[in-house]
């Protein structure tokens, strides 16, 4: 069983990777835009004012979340270690919540090590748990990020999108608000779309 | 500026001094206004560049350069902003913004470094943007210098208004201050010019302050004071004066009256003189004469005197006894003796009366005739010490000289050895002669006495000689414009000198002129 699923998941997931890989240009395409969003993942935590519980002492390290398929690959290689407002970051990959659920109850370790993240990035193949995951993490001051186009809709606070080759993102103010987060005005005035999405919040309430 | 009024020199002073100093003022101010202005410029446009950079931090991060863009777009409200521009981490440009209103600049500047420079007329600024101490790009502004200058020029202006203004009031007022300085002083000037036109010293300047002016003014009165004093000091010295010279020359020419009488006097007095030198010389010629005329027609007597005196002592040789004799041979001896000394006087006369012809004399030749003619006894060595001179001269004359001396030196030798040297030595135009012996000397007392005629030394008896001989040595020697003089050292010998000019000629035929003349 746990073969098979892993033969699926092999084909599943790694098929198209190794049609790009074949393919070589959209590769690199593909791998320049995961650079770019790993770029911008950090560049969020710059622009992004945690509530002060959250915010921890200097020496802990600021945390990014990988949940899910991680589709970055050695994409975070040039910004690895770097320094965010002083502390060290920590990448931590997260294996997609169906796992989390499948093993019974999900653990409560699992759980807070979702709600420690200062930022997670929810990979798009959890695209349809997304308001289990939101709802995990809702009021743990986690600015969640994604790449789905029902992220927004579903309580998701920053989304990104690929416009004409480019790398944007739509914010979801009240997802932010709610979040207790600050998103910095300079960061809002880049996004493409700012939308305060209330009945996200209600459907998930 | 030298030949202008006190009054203009004054003014043109001041408005000098003042325009000088305001343009110093304005100069200083323009420059630290320039200055001023410039670092506030760059201090301005570097806030602003601040700011863009924290503006376009979020853009540059999330590389969206039309929000840069809209952020560079506002400085469209300043319009002296020509050229805006962001770089990215690369050093590429982000975005960039350009005044539409001007196409200078559109080149963009390359980024260097944080900072600000002036040049081409523009200020660039350069601005890193800075994101959690990471340098993600950069932000360039230029500005234009324009307004700078603007704002210089009305500042020069302005100051160029004062400087105008300032100008005009420091004329006014300088024109009508200057005069407490310029008119004591054109006071002065008038009163002195008064004072030397009509020489009144009696004027006095008046002085109304305390200061310098007031200083020369009274110097000035007291040096007029001074002047009046000296000149009636002078005027009275000047009378005086007069009165003195009138008194000198009073004086002077009654001592020039005196002169001119006295000049009179000797005047006739020479004339005296000379008539007196032409009867001397008269007198002389008749006594030379005179003596030549006797002693030539006394010979003739004395001659018969001696033929008697023999006759007698032949005829009646045997009829004297031994006293008769020796009477008789001495009348003979004295008879000759006569006869000698008038020879003597003839001899004399003659030197002066005959005008013998002037050759050629080899004197080399000459004296070795006259030593053979006189032939010296053998004890008495005769030499010539060195070459003797031509002369030109009288040969007999010349003759008579040597022989003279010759035989007065072998005549008076008391030596058993004799030695005689003829010598001649040249000095200047002369030639100096000289006949030496060691015969018995001459004491100094007699060295005039033995070249006057019938002088001699010795008792008549003890040398047979008239005393002519030297005379007539003398008498040659000058009648040639010699000279002849004698040296001795009693006992050891004597040395008589003549002197000859080199040239006689002109001398010699002087001299035979005025004995042709005398004759």
């Amino acid at each position: 069983m746990l073969k098979k699923s892993h033969i699926l998941f092999v084909l599943f997931f790694f098929l198209p990777v190794v049609s790009f890989v074949a393919l070589g240009e959209d590769d690199s395409k593909l791998s320049r835009e995961y650079k770019i969003k790993a770029a911008f993942l950090y560049n969020f935590i710059q622009f992004v004012d945690w509530p002060e519980d959250k915010e921890g002492s200097e020496d802990d390290p600021i945390i990014i979340g990988i949940l899910g398929q991680d589709p970055f690959g050695d994409a975070f290689e040039p910004v690895a270690g770097k320094q965010i407002k002083g502390r060290k970051s920590l990448i931590k990959r997260i294996e997609g919540i169906k796992k989390l659920k499948k093993t019974d109850e999900p653990s409560n370790s699992e759980i807070e090590s979702l709600r420690k993240c200062h930022l997670l990035f929810i990979c798009s193949s959890e695209k349809d748990n997304l308001a289990d995951i939101i709802n995990l993490v809702n009021g743990q001051g986690v600015l969640t990020v994604g790449e789905t186009s029902n992220m927004l809709k579903s309580g998701g606070m920053i989304n990104f999108i690929v416009e004409e080759n480019k790398v944007r993102f739509e914010i979801n103010l009240s997802a932010v608000k709610q979040g207790k987060l600050k998103i910095r005005s300079q960061l809002l005035r880049l996004a493409k779309k700012v939308v305060e999405e209330k009945e996200s919040k209600d459907e998930m309430s | 500026m030298r030949n202008l009024t006190i009054k203009n020199k004054l003014i043109a002073i001041t408005m000098l001094t003042c325009f000088a100093s305001l343009l110093l003022a304005g100069t200083g101010y323009i420059l630290w206004e320039w200055t001023n202005l410039r670092r506030i410029m760059a201090r301005n446009l570097l806030t602003q560049a601040e700011m863009i950079a924290e503006n376009c931090k979020a853009a540059l991060a999330f590389e969206d350069p039309k929000d840069s863009l809209a952020v560079l777009q506002a400085l469209h409200v300043e319009p002296s902003i020509v050229l805006g521009c962001v770089y990215n981490n690369k050093n590429e440009i982000f975005v960039s913004y350009s005044n539409q209103d001007t196409d200078r600049a559109v080149t963009l500047p390359v980024f260097t470094e944080e900072g600000y420079e002036f040049s081409n007329g523009y200020l660039t600024v350069y601005k890193h943007v800075v994101l959690e101490g990471e340098v993600i790009g950069a932000v360039c502004l230029r500005s234009d210098l324009e307004p700078l200058y603007v704002k210089l020029c009305h500042g020069a202006c302005i100051i160029i208004c004062v400087l105008l203004i300032a100008f005009f009031v420091a004329y006014l007022v300088s024109s009508r201050l200057q005069r407490i300085i310029s008119k004591p002083i054109l006071d002065l000037a008038d009163i002195a010019k008064n004072i030397s036109e009509k020489e009144d010293y009696s004027v006095r300047a008046v002085s109304h302050t305390n200061d310098e002016i007031g200083l020369l003014i009274n110097t000035f009165n007291g040096m007029l004071e001074q002047i009046q004093r000296r000149d009636s000091a002078l005027v009275k010295a000047k009378d005086d004066l007069e009165r003195r010279v009138d008194l000198r020359t009073a004086d002077l020419t009654a001592a020039n009256e005196r002169l001119v009488m006295e000049i009179a006097e000797r005047k006739k007095s020479e004339e005296k003189q000379t008539e007196l030198l032409e009867t001397i010389a008269k007198t002389n010629e008749e006594l030379q004469d005179f003596a030549y005329i006797i002693s030539h027609d006394l010979k003739a007597p004395l001659r018969g005197i001696s033929t008697l005196t023999e006759w007698i002592m032949s005829d009646y040789a045997n009829k004297f006894d031994d006293d008769g004799r020796e009477q008789m041979n001495l009348l003979s001896a004295r008879v000759h003796r006569m006869h000698d000394l008038i020879e003597g006087v003839l001899q004399y006369s003659r030197v002066g009366r005959v005008n013998e012809e002037h050759v050629q004399v080899n004197l080399n030749e000459l004296v070795p005739e006259v030593i053979d003619m006189i032939s010296p006894p053998d004890n008495i060595e005769i030499t010539i010490e060195n070459e003797l001179p031509l002369v030109e001269c009288g040969q007999t004359r010349i003759m008579q000289v040597f022989q003279n001396l010759l035989s007065n030196a072998i005549k008076y030798m008391d030596k058993p050895e004799g030695r005689i040297k003829v010598g001649c030595k040249e000095e200047n135009s002369l030639w100096i002669f000289s006949v030496a012996d060691n015969g018995p000397g001459i004491e100094e007392k007699y060295f005039v006495k033995i070249f006057q005629i019938f002088q001699t030394l010795s008792a008549r008896d003890e040398f047979e000689s008239t005393g002519v001989g030297l005379t007539v040595t003398k008498k040659i020697v000058e009648l040639y414009g010699g000279k002849i003089w004698v040296e001795s050292t009693p006992g050891q010998g004597s040395t008589f000198f003549f002197s000859l000019p080199k040239n006689m000629s002109f001398v010699c035929d002087n001299k035979s002129e005025t004995v042709m003349n005398s004759k």
